[in-house]
């Protein structure tokens, strides 16, 4: 298109342009495309055609075919459907608590609030704390012997030891982790609902109605495109989460790992335990593969659910109920 | 008229109300840190003591003295530094330059390109990752700091979307001029969009040298002990020659270790939020 500014230049100098154009392209993208291709693409394919193996790190020469058994054995994998339900938990408990807080906060911070900027720039600050440091702030806080938490409740009643962080490591890894993605949804929605136009919620306002109706009836609907990649990136990160419980148990090497407790022996740390700790290459590999789909096939579901409650241009007049 | 009253005061009662809201929740969530330091200030007698002593009789100030000189803390945090600048600025110009190639030197595909790399993001990290340490450790490059050079060289598609978005913006007589004057698209990069950019540099350079810094299963897998990230070592409680874990003095370390990012966020918040907006709300 561009080209055309050239104007009266003749057609065989138009057309060296469009193609010096396309080689400039694909000369300043070719450090990206090079690493696409040999550090996503490949690692993929290599990942896949291991799991087809009995691949364990040091059989490359003798290695095996195996066929899809690595795959069949994860369904008879005992620990495979433990760990894959209580991830699913964790992702449904955690995911919904993350999306209502951090939209409650935005709904707020989007009204006349004096030193919003300064509210906004502390929300967001525990999204730039490592993870490990957030982890180490909470044992302050919820650590069995030593946290400040049962210290105060020891002052009423006296010999409380509750295990936060391992007798509840799930509400407890569901505290650490909103506390860290809270800012995060908040800014994001926020920056979305000043997006939505005034005269809209005005006009309501003026048909009578009133603040709880105008959320529920103007700025859900029109949020929910936002809402909905919100939902689908924190199912998607749910499911693989695997740095929150492994900072947890602190492993010192990954060779000598510890367990995490059950609650939150989620379904990556099974798949990290078979390569790392038992190194089963190929099974871990065909476990990653599974996530992989599992993570596909969610996503889909979500995507279904779609037409049902995300407002669009098309649809969203006869949508209020 | 009365109505009227009433909303205003209804208005001023609901402001009130979420300036409470605004204000609790800014304290619930500084407390982690609030604890921390609090903590990190006590003996480790202090803090194995029951029933639990609150604060410090008296702040021993000297664990940070002690946490820097430590050399398993201070190697640590030398050699993350050292890793995470030049990989920032690495990944930040290639990412700049293909972000540049996306804004301004579109071919039909290049959409199309970008959206597979796009898509591209569902697949979880460790399907990719996992294979990478297979592959790396077959040719002797895991201990190394190889695999991140390698990695910075290769951009990453969520910084070359922000450079895309940000040199979408520039007016396109300037780069005609520059042509006209016979500057070559790598000359008008480097001297018009570049020197133009800084916060969008800034805040890459930020996401990237954070990238580094906050990491902790990445090194996990990748390294060994003695070339070990910060992050990683600061996990594992420090202990003295004796085996006795020196809790509060770790706490002090962890301390340290939230400084660099919060300090940096600080200085180029506006930006890096805006940054954070930007690939959350269209990414």
């Amino acid at each position: 298109m561009l080209e055309q500014v050239a104007g009266g230049s003749p057609k065989r100098g138009v057309l060296k342009r469009s193609q010096r154009r396309t080689l400039y392209f694909f000369l300043f993208i070719s450090p990206w495309l090079l690493g696409f291709i040999f550090l996503s693409i490949a690692p993929l394919t290599i990942g896949f055609l291991s799991s087809l193996t009995n691949f364990d790190g040091l059989n490359l020469p003798n290695l095996k075919f195996v066929g899809l058994d690595n795959y069949v054995r994860a369904f008879e994998d005992p620990d495979v459907s433990f760990s894959a339900i209580r991830t699913l938990i964790w992702g449904f408990v955690s995911v919904p608590i993350y999306l209502v807080l951090s939209f409650l906060l935005a709904l707020i911070l989007n009204q006349n609030i004096p030193g919003r900027g300064i509210f906004r720039t502390i929300f967001y600050l525990p999204s730039v704390i490592p993870v490990v440091a957030a982890v180490v702030a909470w044992k302050s806080i919820l650590d069995k012997n030593a946290g400040m938490l049962n210290g105060f409740l020891d002052l009423f009643r006296p010999g409380i030891a509750i295990g936060w962080l391992s007798d509840y490591a799930l509400e407890g890894m569901v505290v650490i982790s909103t506390w860290m993605g809270l800012g995060f949804g908040m800014i994001i929605f926020l920056a979305a609902l000043q997006n939505i136009p005034e005269e809209q919620v005005e006009a309501a306002r003026i048909d009578g109605a009133n603040s709880f109706q105008i959320v529920r009836h103007i700025i859900l609907p029109l949020m929910s495109p936002v809402i909905f990649l919100q939902l689908v990136m924190g199912l998607i990160n749910s499911l693989q989460t695997v740095n929150l419980p492994l900072i947890l148990t602190q492993p010192a090497t990954y060779t000598q790992g510890l367990v995490p407790p059950r609650d939150i022996y989620l379904y990556m740390i099974h798949t990290y335990i078979q390569i790392f700790s038992n190194r089963r290459y190929g099974y871990g590999n065909a476990l990653l593969w599974l996530l992989f789909v599992a993570v596909l096939i969610l996503t889909g579901i979500v995507f279904w659910t779609q037409r049902y409650w995300v407002y669009s241009e098309q649809t969203g007049e006869g949508r209020q109920t | 008229m009365r109505r009227y009253t009433r909303e205003r005061f209804l208005k001023q009662f609901g402001r009130l109300a979420g300036l409470t809201v605004l204000i609790l929740t800014t304290i619930l969530l500084m407390l982690p840190i609030i604890t921390l330091v609090v903590t990190s200030l006590k003996l480790d007698s202090e803090y194995n003591r029951y029933p639990i002593v609150f604060f410090p009789q008296v702040p021993q100030w000297v664990n940070y003295q002690t946490v820097l000189t430590l050399a398993r803390f201070a190697q640590a945090a030398w050699r993350t530094t050292l890793l995470g600048i030049p990989y920032a600025i690495i990944i930040t110009t290639t990412s700049a330059l293909a972000g540049y190639a996306f804004a301004r030197y579109p071919i039909p595909a290049s959409g199309k390109l970008f959206g597979v790399v796009i898509a591209l993001l569902i697949v979880p990290e460790m399907v990719i990752l996992i294979p990478t340490f297979i592959v790396f450790a077959q040719f002797k490059l895991h201990n190394t700091y190889w695999p991140w050079v390698l990695w910075a060289l290769a951009g990453s598609p969520f910084y070359i979307f922000l450079f895309r978005q940000f040199f979408l913006n520039f007016p396109k007589e300037l780069e005609d001029a520059a042509e006209v004057d016979g500057c070559g698209p790598l000359r008008i990069f480097l001297q018009i969009f570049l020197p133009n950019s800084t916060p969008v540099i800034a805040t890459v350079m930020f996401f990237a040298f954070n990238a580094v810094w906050a990491s902790y299963l990445v090194p996990l897998i990748f390294l060994n002990d003695s070339q070990q990230l910060l992050g990683v070592v600061l996990a594992t409680e420090f202990k003295n020659p004796r085996g006795i874990t020196l809790t509060t003095l770790s706490m002090a370390g962890t301390v340290i270790y939230i400084f660099p990012p919060v300090i940096a966020f600080f200085l180029a918040q506006r930006h890096i939020l805006k940054g954070v907006i930007t690939s959350g709300l269209k990414g």
